[in-house]
């Protein structure tokens, strides 16, 4: 069953965020074609180790594809060629033998990158602080099926809060635009009314912070939704912009 | 308020939507008038009087129509630019996810485009002597603003520049109705398909309605 | 028994609204216990510092849950009631946990549901725009509240965004990317911990008037398993070197639906929603040879075995039972796959009976993650499976405040050793996890702060200063050694040993060699690791090692406390304690007890101290799912 392969790969080394960073190649041989894409790379890892050398840092955790934590481009996309998945979901199937594969991280002023394949995404926590929440105390909560849902919103909002905050939106935009990141919790909160009663604050609120992180902005060019491993849709987008709108020149 | 909405990534490309959409509407206006072509001399010139004949009313809505164009400008100057900042270091390699068609990836260009051919259509047209040579046709009478656009088709160059600004148009439009009624949160999931080919077929009228008349010149002028 | 922790609370001791501010309290973990926690008490009006190695607290391991969250809201009205929650929580745990506590727990478990939809927790709903349930782990009624297949995701989100809200006063600070690495105490009271910040190696030390420790589960231990790979003992296990007692680290959970391991390089094992065993049959080829595809196998040929052997709950035993006979069939010679390390769960009665389309609303996204992974297209050939490591009761002993031994130490989440006894049930451990965050606390925390004075947070008393070096000194050292081995070949050899001597079922024999194994293991580890790189920035290896050197500590303990528990329950199986029919047997008389260990020094044997249990509103019977 298994299949082993022979890989070139050629992955952006950084020291940190004050250096120029440069693309190293390497050779792998006999990657077996049922591992992951971090598990080949945990392969390259354990040599560059016996070798002396450091190893390439690549930020992961879960390795299931919900935490967001991974995350690069391997030849070009984010997340790499298959269609609604993360890095670490990613399989080595997907790759042919002598194949060569460039490995980048995530780039945008947002993002900076902190070494190697590894960028920081504090950006996304401060914009969830301008106002990604309901703020409900502990405590103060009504029974829960006081207000009830209709399914199909529920359904929506739960469409928008799969995000899983892994930045590839950010990565795949020609202008490194947040907008799907931020539109997805937007929604999300938005669509349920729970949310209704704080969604114009939060919506400038969220905003504002994104556009002070240094996102670009969004000309609707749809790579995002394209690369987002929980196909996030861009009507989210659209439901931001009107959101946004109402809130601000509809009193 | 208004100041915020105004540097915020979304009111900055809502203010280029609005201004886009006004130059559609100037566009069919612009079409409908220009059509006319069709009906003979008599007719197109009637129809430019009568236009003529507004003014002074008319300035302002030239420089209403001025502002607009120079509002989209502006806007999307610092939109574009924001964009180029916000990703200091590019990428080695990047290739494209999704279906991001070539009209959107050159929106910035053929913007540039139809501003360049705007300059060069209004000296061509507007800042013209109507009644000057240009506007004698073969049979050596004037034939008025008629005669101007006449006489400038049935030069083949001439016609291809205009033919592949209106492809420039076409191709802005194709992309740039779709974002409109995205950026103005008029899109969903559930019809996405159809914001896309309402864009689509827009950007073909407009820009085979426009096309058709240095087309239609030319095949009249060679065909007598 | 009912109204105890009403009585409690209620005499429980307050903290003057205006004093709050006069406290610090450090919380160590973003996960659904840390970060519920952490924003309740900013909520309330303390001075709280939080603490996550994640670059963002939303990224803690508790999202990885899949299946649901349990509370006896009795929406579908079949039944159930806390009364019934708690019954079966005590007897899923096999009666090794505290019957007060758990009570507790199935009380609170309907505020936590109204907590997290109110902050929009997304949670499944029915078309009449209330709330969903689903049946989950084999309980008998339909208590389980999920949100697709990314209910601990949601759950989290909902956290960390309470979390978030709360950051924006001064007085809570978010620290990412920061590890905690020990623990000070000056007599006998938690007092501040170290950290180490993983992107430029800074050694830091925080005071505090309480420490929080809500750091997760060990299940690492064994290298492979379906935790992150971020989850550790370390935090825990420092404690525990300060003093605080380690209560029944044997107690660990193996996840019967797992995909199974494929090759060396395997780095973890990836769970499949343990909902997938409602509608999957879980079977082996009859005959060891059988080498035919799956689809080619007639039903009489076919051995259902849990159904064989559980006809009344079938596919749906406890996760113990499902995982352990997984175990026997196998080790029979009747696994399937290539290394005969699996067994079939199979949808295809399922999807005649309901339709394809039925079961890919329910299971689409795990059926979607499965081929993902194996390429395999589980709507058309059964799925393979084997069990994994993935959860543990253990950890750090605590009252009933949540308060372990040392004062103002507080332990809260899959670190202590919980309401779950020797085995959890589905959809306990988000429950309990938000529960202690959430409502509890939030309370009893207030009843040891009220006894002290605040603001006693020097850091530069000589105890943190001590402190700092010593984690400073264990770093250099780490990247000093130099060696051959890699610090993963160390994890995987420990893992190794572990899950064949101290996994699914234990013997004496096989124990107390492994207890000679570990401290060899451990010194070549000291003696022979390589940690590249330097540790004033981010190196992921030297994260590693420190993680692993204290595993190679921590599973000398875990081996201890099973040789010691001569009895089988739960997920502790001993070999020498089961019935004809292959089934556990506990051993009441002698071990109806916690095992709370104290610290003696690496490598000396840890003291045994044990607390009793009684139960007085559930008599103690055997349990049986037959
Ligand atoms: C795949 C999977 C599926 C599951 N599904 C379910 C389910 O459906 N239902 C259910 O009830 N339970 C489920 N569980 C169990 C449940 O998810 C966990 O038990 C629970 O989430 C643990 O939460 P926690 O807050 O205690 O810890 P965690 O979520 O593990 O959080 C630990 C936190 O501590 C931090 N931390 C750890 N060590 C340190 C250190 N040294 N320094 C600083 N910070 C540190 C981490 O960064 C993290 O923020 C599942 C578990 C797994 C693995
Ligand atoms: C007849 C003239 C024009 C029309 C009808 C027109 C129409 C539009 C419309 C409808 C949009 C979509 C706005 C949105 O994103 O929602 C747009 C965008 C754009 N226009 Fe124009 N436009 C015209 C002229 C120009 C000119 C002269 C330029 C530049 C010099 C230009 C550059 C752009 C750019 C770059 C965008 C994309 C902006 C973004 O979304 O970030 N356009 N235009
Ligand atoms: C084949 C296509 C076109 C023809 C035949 C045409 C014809 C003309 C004519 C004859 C005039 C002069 C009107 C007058 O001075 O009274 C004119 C003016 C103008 N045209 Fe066009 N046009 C065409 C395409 C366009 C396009 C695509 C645009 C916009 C992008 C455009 C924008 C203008 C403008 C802005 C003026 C000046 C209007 C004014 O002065 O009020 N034209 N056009
Ligand atoms: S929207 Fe998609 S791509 Fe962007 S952060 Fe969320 S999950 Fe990742
Ligand atoms: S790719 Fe970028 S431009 Fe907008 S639609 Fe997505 S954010
Ligand atoms: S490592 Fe968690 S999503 Fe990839």
């Amino acid at each position: 069953m298994s299949v082993s392969i022979n890989l070139t790969l050629r992955i952006w080394r950084q020291k940190n965020s004050k250096n120029k960073g440069r693309f190293e190649t390497y050779k792998l041989e006999n990657i077996d074609t049922a591992s992951s894409f971090l598990e080949m790379l945990d392969v390259l890892n354990e040599r560059l180790t016996k070798e002396g050398k450091e190893p390439v840092a690549f930020d992961h955790d879960c390795r299931e594809g919900i935490c967001g934590t991974c995350g690069a481009m391997v030849n070009g996309k984010a997340h790499g060629p298959w269609w609604a998945t993360t890095l670490c979901q990613l399989h080595m199937r997907e790759f042919r033998n002598n194949d060569t594969i460039v490995v980048e991280p995530w780039r945008s002023k947002g993002f900076p990158v902190v070494k190697d394949l590894v960028v920081d995404r504090s950006s996304f926590d401060r914009i969830i602080k301008a106002g990604g929440y309901i703020s409900v105390k502990t405590g103060s909560a009504p029974e829960a099926n006081a207000m009830p849902v209709a399914k199909e919103k529920a359904e929506l909002a739960m469409d928008a809060a799969a995000c899983i905050g892994c930045g590839a939106c950010v990565a795949a935009c020609p202008n490194a635009s947040a907008m799907l990141f931020a539109a997805a919790k937007i929604s999300h909160l938005g669509l349920l009314p729970q949310g209704q009663i704080e969604a114009q604050k939060r919506v400038v609120g969220m905003v504002e912070q994104m556009d002070k992180e240094g996102f670009g902005n969004c000309s609707n060019e749809y790579e995002c939704e394209a690369a987002c491993p929980k196909r996030i849709s861009v009507s989210n987008i659209a439901r931001m912009n009107r959101e946004y709108l109402k809130a601000k020149l509809i009193p | 308020m208004l100041d915020a909405y105004l540097k915020s990534s979304i009111g900055r490309k809502q203010i280029v939507a609005v201004t886009g959409l006004l130059l559609i509407g100037y566009l069919i206006a612009h079409l409908a008038g220009n059509l006319l072509i069709y009906l003979g001399p008599e007719a197109f010139n009637h129809y430019a009087e009568k236009l003529a004949g507004l003014r002074p009313g008319l300035y302002a809505v030239e420089f209403g129509l001025l502002g607009v164009f120079l509002i989209h400008m502006l806007f999307t100057a610092t939109l574009v630019l924001d964009n180029i900042r916000s990703r200091p270091v590019d990428y080695k390699m990047k290739t494209a996810q999704g279906e991001r068609s070539w009209a959107t990836r050159l929106m910035p260009y053929t913007g540039t485009a139809i501003l360049l051919f705007v300059i060069w259509h209004l000296l061509d047209f507007t800042f013209t002597d109507k009644f000057g040579p240009r506007s004698i046709l073969s049979d050596g009478q004037s034939y008025g603003l008629y005669g101007v656009v006449y006489n400038a088709f049935t030069d083949p160059f001439h016609s291809t520049l205009y033919i592949i600004a209106m492809l420039a148009i076409g191709l802005h439009l194709s992309h740039g109705v779709e974002s409109f009624l995205q950026t103005f949160g008029l899109n969903n999931a559930q019809h996405a398909i159809t914001v896309k080919e309402i864009s689509y077929w827009f950007a073909i009228i407009i820009t085979t309605g426009y096309s058709s008349i240095p087309i239609y010149v030319m095949i009249h002028y060679y065909s007598h | 028994m009912k109204d105890k922790w009403a009585n409690h609370k209620n005499k429980i001791k307050l903290v003057n609204p205006a004093n709050k501010r006069k406290y610090h309290i450090i919380v160590v973990g973003t996960g659904l216990a840390g970060a519920s926690a952490a924003a309740s008490l900013s909520e309330l009006g303390y001075n709280v510092k939080v603490f996550c190695i994640q670059d963002s607290p939303r990224r803690a391991h508790s999202i990885a849950a899949q299946g649901g969250i349990n509370a006896a809201k009795n929406y579908p009205n079949d039944g159930d009631s806390i009364y019934r929650l708690f019954c079966d929580t005590i007897k899923g745990g096999d009666f090794r946990s505290r019957e007060a506590n758990v009570y507790r727990l199935a009380e609170i478990s309907n505020n936590i549901i109204d907590q997290c939809t109110a902050q929009g927790v997304p949670f499944a709903r029915e078309y009449s725009g209330y709330l969903d349930n689903r049946s989950f782990g084999g309980a008998q009624v339909s208590r389980t509240f999920y949100a697709r297949g990314q209910t601990g995701q949601q759950l989290l989100l909902g956290a960390y965004s309470a979390l978030m809200k709360e950051a924006n006063k001064t007085s809570l600070k978010i620290y990412p990317c920061t590890e905690m690495l020990d623990l000070v105490v000056i007599n006998g009271i938690a007092r501040g911990i170290v950290t180490r910040n993983l992107i430029n190696g800074g050694i830091e030390t925080h005071a505090a008037d309480a420490v929080v420790l809500a750091t997760g589960g060990y299940a690492n231990v064994y290298y492979l398993s379906t935790n992150a790979k971020a989850c550790n003992v370390t935090a825990i296990w420092r404690a525990h070197k300060k003093g605080a007692f380690f209560a029944n680290p044997c107690f660990t959970q193996i996840h019967p639906t797992c995909i199974p391991v494929h090759g060396d390089y395997q780095s973890k094992l990836t769970l499949m929603s343990e909902s997938l065993r409602n509608d999957g049959r879980v079977w082996v080829p009859k005959n060891k040879e059988d080498e035919r595809r799956p689809n080619d196998i007639p039903e009489n040929d076919r051995d259902y075995f849990l159904e064989r052997k559980y006809p009344s709950f079938g596919n749906l035993v406890p996760r113990d039972l499902a995982s352990r006979n997984a175990k026997y069939i196998c080790d029979e010679g009747q696994g399937v796959g290539p290394s005969g390390q699996a067994v079939y769960l199979d949808f295809t009665e399922a999807i005649q009976r309901l339709g394809a389309s039925t079961i890919k609303e329910r299971y689409g996204n795990l059926f979607d993650m499965y081929q993902r992974i194996t390429s395999s297209d589980p709507y058309r050939n059964p799925m393979m499976i084997y069990p994994a490591p993935h959860y543990t009761m253990g950890g750090l002993w605590v009252d009933y405040n949540l308060m372990s031994n040392l004062s103002g130490l507080f332990v809260i989440g899959e670190a202590n050793f919980s309401d779950h006894g020797a085995n959890r049930l589905g959809a306990s451990a988000l429950m309990q996890g938000l529960a202690d965050g959430y409502f509890i606390l939030p309370y009893t925390i207030g009843d040891y702060l009220a006894g002290c004075t605040p603001g006693n947070i020097d850091n530069e008393q000589r105890a943190f200063i001590d402190a700092k070096q010593e984690a400073a000194e264990k770093t250099d050292k780490l990247l000093k050694i130099n060696g051959q081995r890699t610090v993963d070949e160390f994890h995987r050899e420990l893992g190794r040993l572990l899950w064949d001597k101290c996994g699914m079922s234990r013997n004496a024999g096989g124990l107390n060699e492994v207890l000679k194994k570990i401290p060899q293991i451990r010194e070549e580890f000291w003696k022979n690791v390589n940690v590249p790189g330097s540790g004033d920035d981010l190196n992921q290896s030297l994260e590693r090692a420190g993680r692993v050197a204290d595993f190679l500590e921590f599973a000398e303990l875990l081996c201890l406390d099973a040789l010691e528990r001569k009895e089988s329950c739960g997920g502790h199986f001993r070999e020498e304690y089961q019935s004809e029919d292959s089934e556990a047997l506990r051993d009441d008389d002698n071990y109806t007890y916690v095992a709370a260990w104290e610290f003696r020094g690496v490598g000396k044997p840890a003291v045994l101290h044990k607390e009793g249990l009684t139960f007085e509103e559930v008599k103690l019977t055997q349990r049986s799912y037959k």
